[in-house]
C-alpha cells in the first residue's frame, strides 16, 4: 500500500465516516431525548434519496402516498380524541400538519412536473415529503408507549423498520437509484482526485453538525431539547412537553437522514433497505460515543469508516468480521471508562 | 393456556384450502430480501403463464421465501403437504434450491430450480434425480467469458464479486475455468449487495493492474463497482455476469458501463437474433407478453427462467397425463419421466435436451455475449 | 384448573397432535418448536436477566454447522472422526463448542454495562455469520449439504411426525429446566440481576457468575436447537444465522411475554403462524402483486405491543386465570446460623475515610465504629456524604484514602459481596427491590449466602431439601418483621413503607452481624415506626449491631445508642443523642438551612 492508496482509502473512509456520524447524532438525539432506539433511522436515508431519485425520472414517489395516508391516521386518533377530551381548539394545528400539508402537497407534486424542477427544488421537496414523516411515526407508534421500557422500544422500533422497509420495497421496488451529482467537479490535491460530491458530503455533514451544535446550544427549543435528555421529569415540570420533544427529536432525526440519504445518492446506489446497515454503523459510532456525547459519537462513527475502508482494501471478504471484531474491544475500553451510574428502574 | 392462541391460529391459516383435481405448481421465489430483484420479476411472470394446459387448469399457488432457505424449506414442506403439488418451481437462489432437495425427492415431487449453480442438479446425488433446473450453469457462462477474455487477448483478470452465493458461485467457477486456460486472476475481491463504497476492493484491483475486470454481482449493486473503477480511471476490459441482464443495471450505471461485456441468455437481445434461430420466436413472445403488462423495457433474463419452467412443464404434462391423473403420486413420477424425457424444447434461454445425468439440457446456444452500447444490449 | 393440569393437558395436547393434525401443522410446530428453544434462552437471558443479546442467531449457527460439518466432511483425523459417526455424538459436540464460544465471547461482553451489552452481542452476531459464509470448509455462503437424518432406536426420522417429538421432548424438557431453575437459589440470583448489580452483590450473589451462567443456558439452548435444525433441513447455509434473525428470536422473547418460560412458547408460535397466515391471507386480499406480508406483519406487531408491551403471555394469563398454586412454605429444619461476636465487640471500625469525586470531597477523614448490640444512628442534613459511606462500607466504592475493619479484618477493596459474606447486610435508600417477585422470594435473595446447591441440582430440583429451609427462612425473617399476610404477594403491590421494611428482612435473612439501615422509616406512619423501631430494638438486645442512617430526629433520638453527626462530608459531632440534641454546631446544621 502506497501512500497514495492510503490517502484515497482516508478520503473514502472520511466521507463514509461523515453519513455515519450525521445518523450518529440522529440516533443520540432521539435516544437522548425518547431512550428509543431509533432502527428504522436507516429507512429515512432510502426514502430521502428514493423520492429525490423518483423526481429524476419523473415519477410519483411513494412516500407521497405515504405521508398523505399516516396523516389521514394520525388525523383520525387526534380527532378521537379531541372528541373524547372536547379539546377541540388544539385539533386546527394538528388537521393543518397532517391533512392539510401533506394534501398541499400531493397537488403541488401531482400538478406541478418535478423532473423539470432545478436539482434545489427537487431536494426541497424530497425533504419536503420525508421530514414530516419522522413526527407522524412518533405520533402514532410511540406517543402511545412513552412510558414503556427501553426493551420494548426497541422491539417495536425493530417492528417500525420492518413495515418500512416493506413499503420501501413497494414504493421503490428491488432495484436501485442513483441521482444528479451537486457537482461534476474533481479536484486534484496532491495527486489524490477528490471528487466535488465526496467534498458536498463532508462539508455539508460538517454544516450540518455546527448547525445542530447552534441549535442546542442558542435556540429554546434546542434547550429544551436539551433539558429533556437530561432530566425527563425534571423538564416536564419546567413545562417542556415530552410529546413535544419527541416529536421535535423524530423530525431532526427524519430531516437528517433524509439529508444524508439524498447526499450519498449521487456517489453510491441506494436501494430501499439500504438504511439498515448505515444505520447499523452509525449506531455502532453512536454507541462507542456512549449515546450522550455528540463529538465522541461522530468520532466514533468516522472510525467505523475508517476501518471499513481500509479493512476492504486488505480483505474484502472479511471486511464486516474485521469490523465488527475490531469494534468489541473499542466497546470494552469505552465500558471501562464510562462511569456507568446504574438506573434506577 | 398458551396453545389456544397458537391452535386458533393455526385453525384459522388452513381455514382455507384448495379445490384439487386441477394440477398444482408450487412456485416459491424470493420475491423480497436480499434476491428481490431476481425474484420479483419471475413473480411478475408467473401471473401471465398459461392457466391450462392439455386441457388441464394449472393452479400457480406463489410463495415469498424472503431469500431464506428456512423459509424456502418451510414453503416446499407446505407444497408438498398442504397443497399436494405436482410440481414445484423454484427458488431463485441456489442456498434455498440445494436445501429444498431433499424435500423434493422425499415427497417425489419433481422440481425445478430457477438457481444458476450447477451443484443443483448434480446427477451423482441420487436425490437429484427429481431436481431440474432452467437457468444456464455459472459454468457455461464463465466459460463463455473465458473465451472473450481470450479472444480479447486478456492475460490477466480482476475479480470482485458479492460476498454470498452468487459471488461465490461464480469465483469458484470462474476460477477453475480460468486457471484450465492460463487466464491469470491477479485480484479477487468481495463486497456486499448493499454497500456504499467498494474504494478499497477497486484500489487492490488496480494495484494488480489486470488487462480485465470481472464483476460477478446481480442486478444494481453490480454497477457500484465498475462506476468505482471508472472513476478512478481504470481502463481496461469491463465484464459483467448476466446476473445485471435487466434495464435498471443500465439506468444505474449509465455511460459508465458502455463497451461492457457480458455472457446472458438469448432471450436478452431476442430481437437481434436471426430469424432462423428458433429461440427468437419464444424469446420474443415471451418479452412481448412481459412488456404488455409491466411496461415497455422491464423484461429481465430472470422473470424468462420462471417462464421456460412453465414452458418445461408445458411440454411434460400432456406427457405425464397419459400415464397417471394429477394429484396422485404416478402423476408425479410421469412428469418427472418425462420432464427427463424431453428432447429439443425451446425455451426462451436456449435449446432443452434433458437426460438422466443432465438435468439442465443447454447447449451453447442457451448463451451469448452481448455488449452494452449506447445504452442498450447489442449482441456480438 | 390448576397451573399443573393446564400442563398436563398441554403435554396431551402435544402428543397427540401428529395423530389427528394436517402434515403440515406438524411441520410449523417443529419450527415452532425450534425457534421456542432458542426463544426460551432470550427470556432466560434478557426477560429474567435483563442482558439483552442480538447474537443467539449466531449460536444456534454454531450448533448447526458443528453438527453439520463433523457428519459430512471426509479425511477428518482419526481423534474427532469418530464423534461424526452418529448425530448422537456430534449433539454433545455441539452444544460444548457452542458453550465454549459463548463462555469466551462472554467473557469480553459480559463485562460491558448498559447499551454497550447488546452492541456487544450485535459485533459477534455479525462476525460469527460473516465467518460461516466465509470459511470453504464450511460450504461458504452457499452452504453444506448432505447432512444425514437422525436415527432413533432403529427408526428413521426423516418423516416429521417422529421428528416432532424429539423437539418437543426437548423443548418441553428445556422448559421444566428453566422453570426449576428460576424456582431457587442460583434463579433468584439470576432475576436479582434485573434489580441491579449493586443489590446483588450486595446479597452476596456473584452477579459475573449468574450473568455468565444464564448466557451460557442460553446458548446451549440456542445449540440445541441448531442441531435440531441441522438434522430437520439437512442443509445449512449462513442465512438463517444472520442478525435479521437473531432479531426476530428477540422480538419472539419480548412479544410472547420475556418475564415467563411460556412467554417463548407462545412468541415462537404467534409470529411462526401469524407470518404463515399472512402469506396465505394478503395474496387472496391484494393479489400477487405486492409483498405485503412484512407491512403488516411490523404494524400487526406494533398493534401488539400497544396493547400488551409486557408481551402476551400476561394476557393469555389474565383470560384464563389459573388458581394460585397454594401458597405454602414447608416447615423445615432452620438454617445453620452464624456464630454472633459478643456484646460490645468492636464490628465496624471506620478510620479516616475519605472519598472523593473528581474535585468534590464526599466524605473527608470519617470515622466511627459500631459495636454488637449497639444501635449507631448517622444523621446529617441532605447530601452530608452519608449515602456515599455507606457505599464505601460495603465496597460499592473505592475509598480514595483510609481504612475499613470489619470483625477485625480489613475489608476495604474487598468487593461487595466478599463483605456481604463476613455478616455485613445492607438495605437502600432508594429500595431495590424485584417488583414482579412475591415478598417471600425477595427476602429469599438475602439468604443466598447459606445456601450451597448449584445451577444443575437446581435445574433438576436436586436441592429441594435446601431450598425448603432456604424459603423457611426467608418465611420467618417475613414473619419477624410483620409481612406475613403479604408473603405471596408480589413485591410490587405493597406500600412504599412495606417495601423498605421487605428490604429489612432481606437484610436480615443473610444472618448478618452488623445490619446497616439506609432511612428505613422513611415512608412509614406513626404505628409502623414504632414496630420498627421495636424490631430495631429487639434485634440489639440479641446481639446484632445496626448502623442506621435516618433523617427522622424523633425515630433516632428515642432508639440510637450513640449518633454521628455528619455535614459537607465531615463529622462535626459525636455522642449519646442527648449530647449531640444540644450540640450548637448541630442544631446550626439541621436548623441552619430551615431560616
Amino acid at each position: 500500500m502506497d501512500l497514495q492508496i492510503a490517502l484515497l482509502l482516508g478520503q473514502d473512509g472520511i466521507v463514509n465516516g461523515a453519513i455515519y456520524a450525521l445518523l450518529a447524532l440522529a440516533l443520540v438525539l432521539v435516544f437522548a431525548v425518547t431512550r428509543i432506539i431509533f432502527i428504522p433511522q436507516g429507512e429515512f436515508v432510502a426514502f430521502g434519496a428514493l423520492t429525490l431519485a423518483s423526481f429524476q425520472v419523473g415519477r410519483v414517489p411513494g412516500t407521497l402516498w405515504l405521508l398523505v395516508g399516516l396523516g389521514v391516521l394520525v388525523a383520525v386518533v387526534e380527532i378521537g380524541i379531541a372528541t373524547r377530551n372536547g379539546t377541540l381548539r388544539r385539533l386546527v394545528s394538528a388537521l393543518t400538519w397532517n391533512v392539510a400539508y401533506p394534501a398541499v402537497a400531493a397537488i403541488i407534486i401531482l400538478l406541478g412536473e418535478p423532473g423539470t424542477w432545478p436539482l434545489v427544488v427537487q431536494v426541497a421537496a424530497a425533504l419536503a415529503l420525508v421530514v414530516p414523516l419522522g413526527p407522524m411515526v412518533y405520533r402514532l407508534v410511540y406517543q402511545p408507549l412513552q412510558s414503556a421500557s427501553v426493551l420494548v422500544l426497541l422491539i417495536v422500533s425493530v417492528a417500525v423498520h420492518l413495515a418500512l422497509v416493506g413499503l420501501g420495497l413497494l414504493f421503490f421496488g428491488a432495484e436501485g437509484s442513483r441521482t444528479t451529482p451537486f457537482s461534476d467537479a474533481r479536484l486534484d490535491v496532491g495527486g489524490v482526485v477528490v471528487t466535488g460530491q465526496a467534498l458536498w458530503v463532508v462539508g455539508a455533514s460538517a454544516v450540518l453538525i455546527v448547525v445542530l451544535y447552534v441549535f442546542f446550544e442558542r435556540s429554546l427549543w434546542g434547550k429544551a431539547l436539551r433539558a429533556t435528555a437530561i432530566n425527563r421529569t425534571g423538564a416536564r415540570l419546567m413545562g417542556i412537553s415530552t410529546t413535544q420533544a419527541g416529536k421535535l427529536s423524530f423530525a431532526l432525526a427524519a430531516a437528517i437522514g433524509a439529508a444524508s440519504g439524498i447526499l450519498i445518492a449521487p456517489i453510491t446506489t441506494v436501494y430501499y433497505d439500504t438504511g439498515f446497515m448505515i444505520g447499523l454503523k452509525g449506531f455502532v459510532g453512536a454507541i462507542v460515543g456512549g449515546l450522550a456525547s455528540y463529538p465522541v459519537a461522530a468520532g466514533g462513527a468516522v472510525l467505523v469508516g475508517l476501518l471499513e475502508s481500509y479493512s476492504s482494501f486488505w480483505a474484502s471478504a472479511f471486511k464486516e468480521v474485521i469490523v465488527f471484531t475490531v469494534i468489541i474491544p473499542v466497546l470494552v475500553w469505552r465500558s471501562l471508562t464510562t462511569r456507568h451510574v446504574e438506573e434506577e428502574e | 393456556m398458551k396453545l389456544k392462541p397458537v391452535a386458533a391460529g393455526l385453525i384459522a391459516a388452513f381455514a382455507v384450502s384448495f379445490a384439487y383435481a386441477d394440477i398444482n405448481v408450487g412456485v416459491t421465489v424470493s420475491a423480497t430480501g436480499p434476491a428481490a430483484s431476481l425474484g420479483i420479476p419471475e413473480k411478475n411472470t408467473f401471473a401471465l403463464m398459461p392457466t391450462t394446459i392439455a386441457g388441464q387448469k394449472i393452479n400457480y399457488i406463489i410463495l415469498d421465501d424472503a431469500s431464506d432457505t428456512t423459509s424456502a424449506v418451510k414453503n416446499i414442506r407446505k407444497f408438498v403437504t398442504e397443497d399436494k403439488v405436482d410440481v414445484v418451481v423454484g427458488s431463485t437462489i441456489t442456498p434455498n434450491s440445494l436445501a429444498m432437495i431433499d424435500v423434493a425427492a422425499e415427497a417425489e415431487t419433481p422440481m425445478i430450480s430457477m438457481a444458476a449453480s450447477s451443484r443443483i442438479v448434480d446427477t451423482s446425488n441420487p436425490k437429484v434425480k427429481w431436481v431440474f433446473k432452467t437457468p444456464q450453469n455459472d459454468v457455461q457462462m464463465s466459460s463463455a467469458i473465458v473465451e472473450s477474455m481470450l479472444a480479447n487477448k486478456v492475460q490477466t483478470v480482476g475479480f470482485i464479486g458479492f460476498a454470498d452465493a452468487y459471488g461465490e458461485g461464480w469465483y469458484n467457477e470462474f476460477s477453475k475455468i480460468a486457471e484450465a486456460r492460463n487466464l491469470k486472476i491477479v485480484a479477487s475481491e468481495r463486497y456486499n449487495r448493499g454497500d456504499t463504497s467498494v474504494t478499497g476492493q477497486v484500489l487492490k484491483i488496480m494495484a494488480a493492474r489486470p488487462d480485465a475486470v470481472l464483476v460477478a454481482g446481480a442486478g444494481t449493486p453490480a454497477a457500484l463497482p465498475q462506476k468505482t473503477l471508472k472513476e478512478r480511471g481504470y481502463s481496461g476490459l469491463y465484464y459483467q455476469t448476466h446476473g445485471v441482464a435487466n434495464k435498471d443495471f443500465i439506468r444505474v450505471c449509465g455511460a459508465d458501463c458502455e463497451g461492457t461485456l457480458l455472457p446472458a441468455g438469448p432471450v436478452l437481445v431476442a430481437a437481434q437474433l436471426p430469424d432462423s434461430n428458433p429461440i427468437k420466436k419464444v424469446a420474443m413472445d415471451y418479452t412481448n407478453k412481459y412488456e404488455a403488462t409491466y411496461g415497455k423495457g422491464t423484461t429481465s433474463t430472470f422473470g424468462a427462467h420462471a417462464a421456460d419452467a412453465v414452458n418445461l412443464l408445458a411440454h411434460a404434462i400432456p406427457v405425464a397425463l397419459k400415464t397417471a391423473k394429477p394429484g396422485t403420486k404416478e402423476f408425479r413420477a410421469a412428469l418427472r419421466d418425462a420432464i427427463e424425457g424431453l428432447k429439443d424444447v425451446t425455451n426462451a434461454h436456449g435449446i432443452v435436451n434433458m437426460s438422466p445425468t443432465d438435468h439442465l439440457g443447454f447447449d451453447q446456444r442457451s448463451r451469448v455475449m452481448v455488449k452494452i452500447e449506447s445504452g442498450a444490449w447489442k449482441l456480438q | 384448573m390448576s397451573a399443573r393440569s393446564r400442563v398436563i393437558v398441554l403435554v396431551i395436547a402435544l402428543a397427540l397432535g401428529p395423530l389427528i393434525l394436517p402434515e403440515f401443522h406438524i411441520t410449523l410446530l417443529n419450527y415452532i418448536g425450534l425457534y421456542a428453544l432458542v426463544t426460551l434462552g432470550l427470556v432466560l437471558l434478557t426477560g429474567v436477566g435483563g442482558l439483552t443479546s442480538f447474537g443467539q442467531a449466531a449460536f444456534v449457527g454454531v450448533g448447526a454447522y458443528t453438527t453439520a460439518y463433523l457428519t459430512t466432511a471426509e479425511g477428518l483425523p482419526g481423534f474427532v472422526a469418530w464423534v461424526g459417526v452418529s448425530p448422537w455424538l456430534t449433539l454433545p459436540a455441539a452444544v460444548l463448542l457452542t458453550v465454549v464460544v459463548a463462555a469466551m465471547l462472554g467473557l469480553i461482553t459480559l463485562r460491558l454495562s448498559g447499551h454497550y451489552l447488546p452492541l456487544g452481542t450485535i459485533a459477534w452476531g455479525m462476525s460469527l455469520y460473516f465467518l460461516f459464509g466465509n470459511l470453504s470448509f464450511l460450504g461458504g455462503h452457499t452452504g453444506l449439504t448432505g447432512i444425514p437424518s437422525l436415527n432413533l432406536f432403529g427408526m428413521d426420522l426423516k418423516d416429521g411426525r417422529h421428528f416432532y417429538y424429539l423437539i418437543w421432548v426437548l423443548v418441553l424438557g428445556a422448559l421444566w429446566l428453566s422453570q426449576n431453575l428460576l424456582d431457587s437459589r442460583e434463579g433468584r440470583a439470576i432475576r436479582a440481576l434485573k434489580g441491579g448489580t449493586v443489590m446483588a452483590e450486595a446479597m452476596g450473589v456473584d452477579t459475573a457468575r449468574s450473568k455468565m451462567v444464564v448466557f451460557l443456558v442460553a446458548a446451549g439452548y440456542a445449540a440445541l436447537s441448531g442441531w435440531l435444525y441441522a438434522h430437520l433441513q439437512r442443509f445449512v447455509n449462513p442465512t438463517p444465522f444472520g442478525l435479521h434473525i437473531g432479531i426476530e428470536y428477540l422480538f419472539m422473547a419480548v412479544v410472547g411475554g420475556a418475564g415467563n418460560v411460556w412467554g417463548a412458547l407462545v412468541g415462537a408460535g404467534l409470529i411462526t403462524v401469524l407470518k404463515q397466515w399472512l402469506q396465505d391471507l394478503l395474496p387472496r386480499i391484494f393479489g400477487a402483486s405486492g409483498n405485503f406480508e412484512i407491512i403488516f406483519f411490523g404494524l400487526l406487531m406494533i398493534f401488539v405491543l400497544h396493547r400488551a408491551r409486557d408481551g402476551l403471555w400476561p394476557v393469555v394469563r389474565r383470560l384464563f386465570p389459573a388458581q394460585a398454586a397454594a401458597a405454602g412454605v414447608v416447615a423445615a429444619a432452620p438454617l445453620p446460623i452464624r456464630e454472633k461476636p459478643v456484646a460490645g465487640t468492636v464490628l465496624l471500625d471506620v478510620r479516616d475515610a475519605v472519598k472523593k469525586f473528581g474535585g468534590l470531597t464526599a466524605n473527608n477523614q470519617m470515622s466511627l465504629s459500631v459495636k454488637a448490640g449497639e444501635i449507631l444512628a448517622l444523621i446529617g442534613p441532605n447530601g452530608a456524604g452519608k449515602s456515599t459511606l455507606f457505599n464505601l462500607v460495603t465496597g460499592v466504592e473505592p475509598l480514595t484514602s483510609g481504612e475499613v475493619h470489619f470483625l477485625g479484618g480489613r475489608v476495604d477493596g474487598k468487593a461487595s459481596r466478599e463483605i456481604a459474606r463476613l455478616g455485613m447486610s445492607r438495605t437502600f435508600q432508594h429500595v431495590r427491590l424485584l417488583a414482579t417477585m412475591s415478598v417471600l422470594e425477595n427476602v429469599a435473595i438475602g439468604a443466598h449466602l447459606r445456601g450451597r446447591q448449584g445451577v444443575f441440582a437446581a435445574a433438576f430440583h436436586l436441592e429441594r431439601a435446601e431450598e425448603e429451609r432456604l424459603l423457611a427462612e426467608a418465611a420467618r425473617q417475613v414473619e419477624l418483621v410483620g409481612l406475613t399476610e403479604h408473603l405471596m404477594d408480589p413485591v410490587g403491590s405493597l406500600a412504599l413503607g412495606q417495601q423498605r421494611t421487605v428490604e429489612i428482612a432481606r437484610a436480615l435473612a443473610a444472618d448478618p452481624s452488623l445490619l446497616l439501615l439506609d432511612e428505613p422509616a422513611a415512608g412509614l406512619r406513626y404505628l409502623e415506626k414504632a414496630a420498627l423501631a421495636d424490631l430495631l430494638r429487639k434485634l440489639r438486645d440479641n446481639g446484632l449491631g445496626i448502623l442506621l442512617v435516618e433523617h427522622d430526629m424523633d425515630f433516632v433520638m428515642g432508639l440510637a445508642d450513640s449518633v454521628v453527626v455528619m455535614e459537607f462530608g465531615e463529622k462535626i459531632a459525636e455522642g449519646l443523642p442527648e449530647e449531640v440534641q444540644g450540640n450548637p454546631d448541630v442544631i446550626e446544621a439541621y436548623l441552619g438551612g430551615v431560616d
